[in-house]
């Protein structure tokens, strides 16, 4: 690659050096280049670079049926795939006008949120490994390896369940996933609790992380950070709350933000919206009701030409499925708008002036899953 | 705020070309020279203050390319898009980099997956794509990889 903006060679004085970080670097979990202009230690310039492993889902997804699609949206995200099935899925269903069964609803409801709660013990436990602490990977891995089981018995996959179809769901709950829920989240507050003495309030940690990486909340917005990077910044905007979609208006939660958009905030809105994530899960449990599981969807997927662009919070902030449709089998032309893409953006405006060890922690507090930045 | 008063809002200040109603959203088409002021108003005066994407669409059979702007204003919930039509043989659009600093990286996606150029963007390298790729999302783009294998 030519680096052509924001520096060039000649402008480097003789004091500062280029430093090349990646593709193949522990901290950048995934495949992300990040060049620096260093000076010593201290980072004058940051420059990341994207894209190597760009598979054009886009492309993809236009020569599919819509039905073909579902299954390459878990594979947008590793971590939470059925927040991103459910976009797409939503974004299909308001196309055909086709109304899901409530316990549909709330089984992706409760889905979502174990998703969530699994997507961010693993970032606690990779976070913890970014920061030099080994023992937290340890513990999040006992807990996340609880949700991998019940989402596999559900599903039969571990990360990439392909849960949701149009419609609804094919098969209902496994018998034994409410008793095993149930015995999950008697314990994971507690858990919770552990986790942020462990590592969230140690003493190590927050000299680290406090301070560090301040991201103001008019330059989020402006930057389109979305998700618990953006509540960090004391700015309560949440899809499940301010664009309400699927049975989310039914649930009591909080929308937990931070105070001052620093690296430790941002981990702090994390470790609460595990709590929150598993209030919800409890009010589903209670509420669920009995009945189908699949509405009525024709046998041949033909939406009427038009688009609809359908958003959820997922775990890393508004992940999107635009869809434009032309009245055939296939989509004419699909979208997907990943959080972490415009998350990244956002870092060179936060880690310009400090070091570079500083860069491992503000980039991974920011939570950045690369196959949906590269897309 | 429903779409039409927006819509009324919009027209007493700028030519909005022609709009309709999409499953509740405003859908705005602007000509190129108007829709940066158009973004505009909308960000500051009507509290639009999220920029959800940058894309684009191919349609070949009209021989334009149209340029998507979503918006998304959080303490009323609702989207407005704008839409921009462009000539398919040369698409040149003026950058919206200095409204939303969230355009600069969408608009670089979008000007190497369609072979749009962005006016005064500033820093028009390659994001995603290697070298040698042009326009994938074209609707005429050909590659030797989606030519499907002969069935055995």
């Amino acid at each position: 690659m030519t680096i052509k903006a924001p520096f060039e060679l000649e402008k480097i004085s003789s004091d500062e050096y280029i430093l090349n970080m990646g593709p193949q670097h522990p901290s950048t979990h995934g495949v992300l280049r990040i060049i620096l202009k260093l000076d010593g230690e201290t980072v004058r310039d940051i420059y990341p670079d994207i894209g190597y492993i760009h598979s054009s889902v886009e492309k993809i997804c236009e020569n599919r049926k819509y039905e073909m699609i579902t299954p390459f949206t878990d594979r947008l995200d590793y971590l939470s795939a059925v927040n991103y099935n459910l976009a797409y899925v939503m974004a299909v269903e308001k196309l055909l006008g086709v109304q899901v069964p409530e316990r549909a609803e709330y089984m992706r409801v409760m889905l979502a949120e174990l998703n969530r709660i699994m997507s961010h013990l693993m970032w606690f436990a990779a976070y913890g490994m970014d920061m030099g602490a080994l023992t937290p990977i340890i513990y999040a891995f006992r807990e996340r390896e609880e949700i991998i089981d019940i989402m596999e018995g559900m599903t039969g996959g571990r990360m990439i369940h392909h849960a949701l179809r149009i419609g609804g769901f094919k098969y209902d709950l496994q018998k034994d996933f409410m008793e095993r829920l149930k015995k999950f989240l008697s314990h994971i507050d507690d858990r919770v609790d552990e986790y942020e003495a462990l590592l969230i309030n140690n003493i190590i940690f927050t000299a680290r992380t406090k301070g560090m990486g301040i991201l103001p909340k008019d330059m989020a917005i402006n930057y389109g950070v979305t998700g618990p990077s953006l509540r960090g910044s004391d700015c309560a905007y949440d899809l499940r709350r301010n664009a309400p979609y699927s049975i989310y208006p039914k649930f009591d939660f909080k929308v937990c933000t931070g105070r001052n958009g620093d690296t430790w905030d941002r981990s702090k809105v994390r470790m609460d919206e595990i709590r929150e994530s598993a209030r919800i899960l409890r009010q589903a449990m209670d509420g669920i009701p009995s009945g189908d599981i699949m509405a009525k969807v024709p046998r041949i997927i033909k939406p009427a030409p038009g688009e609809y662009y359908s958003k959820v919070e997922c775990a890393r902030g508004e992940f999107g499925a635009y869809i434009v449709s032309d009245g055939t089998e296939k989509p004419y032309r699909i979208k997907f708008r990943s959080p972490s893409f415009s998350n990244l953006s956002v870092i060179r405006e936060i880690t310009i002036g400090t070091k570079i060890a500083d860069v491992i922690a503000i980039m991974g507090s920011l939570d950045l899953v690369i196959p949906e930045i590269d897309r | 705020m429903t779409h039409t008063e927006l819509l009324e809002k919009l027209q007493a200040k700028h030519r909005i070309t022609e709009s309709k109603e999409d499953l509740g959203v405003l859908n705005a088409a602007v000509g190129a020279g108007a829709f940066k002021s158009v973004i505009k108003t909308l960000k500051e005066e009507l509290g639009y203050t999220q920029l959800n994407f940058v894309t684009a669409i191919d349609w070949p059979a009209n021989n334009n390319i149209e340029v998507i702007y979503r918006l998304y204003n959080y303490d009323t919930n609702s989207d407005a898009v704008i839409r921009v039509k462009l000539d398919r043989t040369k698409p040149e659009i003026a950058t919206i980099s200095d409204i939303f600093s969230t355009a600069n990286w969408h608009e670089r996606e979008t000007a190497e997956m369609f072979g749009i150029t962005f006016l005064g963007h500033p820093d028009p390298n390659r994001l995603i794509l290697p070298d040698g790729v042009i326009a994938p999302l074209r609707k005429d783009y050909k590659d030797a990889a989606m030519i499907p294998l002969p069935k055995a």
